[in-house]
């Protein structure tokens, strides 16, 4: 970085600090009001603000972050709540398909120890193999 | 490992010795640090995501995650890591951005109305009173500000790192080794940064036929 580098970007600087100084009133506004909120904050840590803070924490990088804790919270809060909801539907989904396929399995064995076969058994050809080896 | 241990002897033996302690930041001095701050932090944010609601909320998380957790460190420290968490806030802002964008491209045809022009208010057009401008003639003040906004837009169309090391290190005035921890990176990236960004606010200044 030579010297004439260095000059031109304290004059390029000085120009934006003139652009700060033209900001528009609602936008300063704004910026007083945001930083009034951050003090505000520093001057209640062990209020209600800070137990949002620490829940926040808790859930930090899961969710978005908003201008507030509380909103951080919501966001995650929801995240969570959604991952419960598939993995039950998924675990649910699961045990009920074990639970049919048992109940098919007891059912057939009813139908074969009570001789009542279905006649899906006799169409079956590997089934009908069975029965005439036995015979033999 | 090893060096994270040490560090945290080396910070164990400091709460042994309180004299060498450097002095925390008092409310007041969080408060008057984050005024001299706000508007170079709202434009840092303007010219990073072109969008003023979007940089204020910007700026009003990067002020609330200063006095939120970083509230018990040095008044030195302060600039630093005000500077880093904007940054991150920034970046933030662009992954969020770009999952939103992901789920709603498909319904942004029935979102094109004139929604901005709802919010419209003449009075938040009005500039700010500012002193320094008092004594102004209206010509010159016209000009300069013409200047500022070449030079703004010139900062725009910079890449985003050489922007961030430019601002960082010529606007907020930090030296080489805060810019590189407040950026992320090495001392030497940032200089390689700062010195492109130089040249090419130097070009693009030229070719509207402005030199400084």
């Amino acid at each position: 970085m030579t010297a004439d580098d260095d000059n031109f970007s304290r004059k390029l600087t000085g120009y934006l600090d003139q652009g700060t100084a033209d900001l528009k009133a609602g936008t300063v506004y704004r910026l007083q009001n945001a930083r009034a909120a951050a003090v505000a904050r520093l001057a209640d840590p062990v209020g209600v603000h800070a137990s949002e803070s620490r829940l926040a924490h808790a859930f930090a990088g899961t969710g978005a972050q908003g201008p507030s804790g509380g909103r951080n919270l919501l966001t995650s809060a929801r995240l969570w709540l959604g991952i419960g909801i598939i993995v039950a539907a998924a675990f649910g989904y699961q045990q009920w398909q074990a639970y049919q396929q048992v109940n098919e399995i007891v059912e057939l064995d009813a139908q074969i120890l009570s001789s009542d076969l279905p006649i899906d058994a006799y169409l079956d050809q590997g089934f009908r193999n069975w029965l005439t080896r036995d015979e033999n | 490992m090893i060096l994270k241990g040490m560090l945290s002897f080396d910070s164990i033996i400091c709460d042994f010795c309180p004299s060498d302690r450097p002095k925390l930041a008092s409310p007041q001095e969080i408060s008057g640090f984050l005024a001299q701050v706000e508007r170079r932090a709202f434009k840092q944010a303007m010219f990073a995501v072109r969008d003023e609601d979007a940089a204020l909320d910007i700026v009003q998380d990067a002020m609330l995650k200063l006095t939120e957790k970083y509230a018990a460190k040095p008044a030195g420290e302060l600039p630093m890591l005000f500077q880093r968490i904007l940054q991150n806030t920034i970046h933030d802002h662009f992954r969020r951005q770009k999952v939103r964008n992901t789920w709603t491209t498909l319904l942004s045809a029935f979102g094109k109305g004139d929604e901005k022009d709802d919010d419209y208010d003449v009075l938040e057009t009005l500039s700010a009173k500012s002193d320094s401008n008092a004594t102004v003639d209206p010509a010159q003040q016209f000009e300069q500000g013409q200047i500022v906004g070449m030079i703004e837009q010139a900062l725009m169309r910079l890449p985003p790192r050489q922007r961030e090391a430019f601002l960082l290190r010529y606007w907020e005035e930090l030296d080489v080794a805060e810019a590189a921890a407040a950026m992320g990176c090495s001392e030497g990236s940032v200089k390689t940064h700062c010195s492109r960004a130089v040249h090419a606010l130097a070009l693009m200044l030229n070719a509207k036929g402005l030199t400084l």
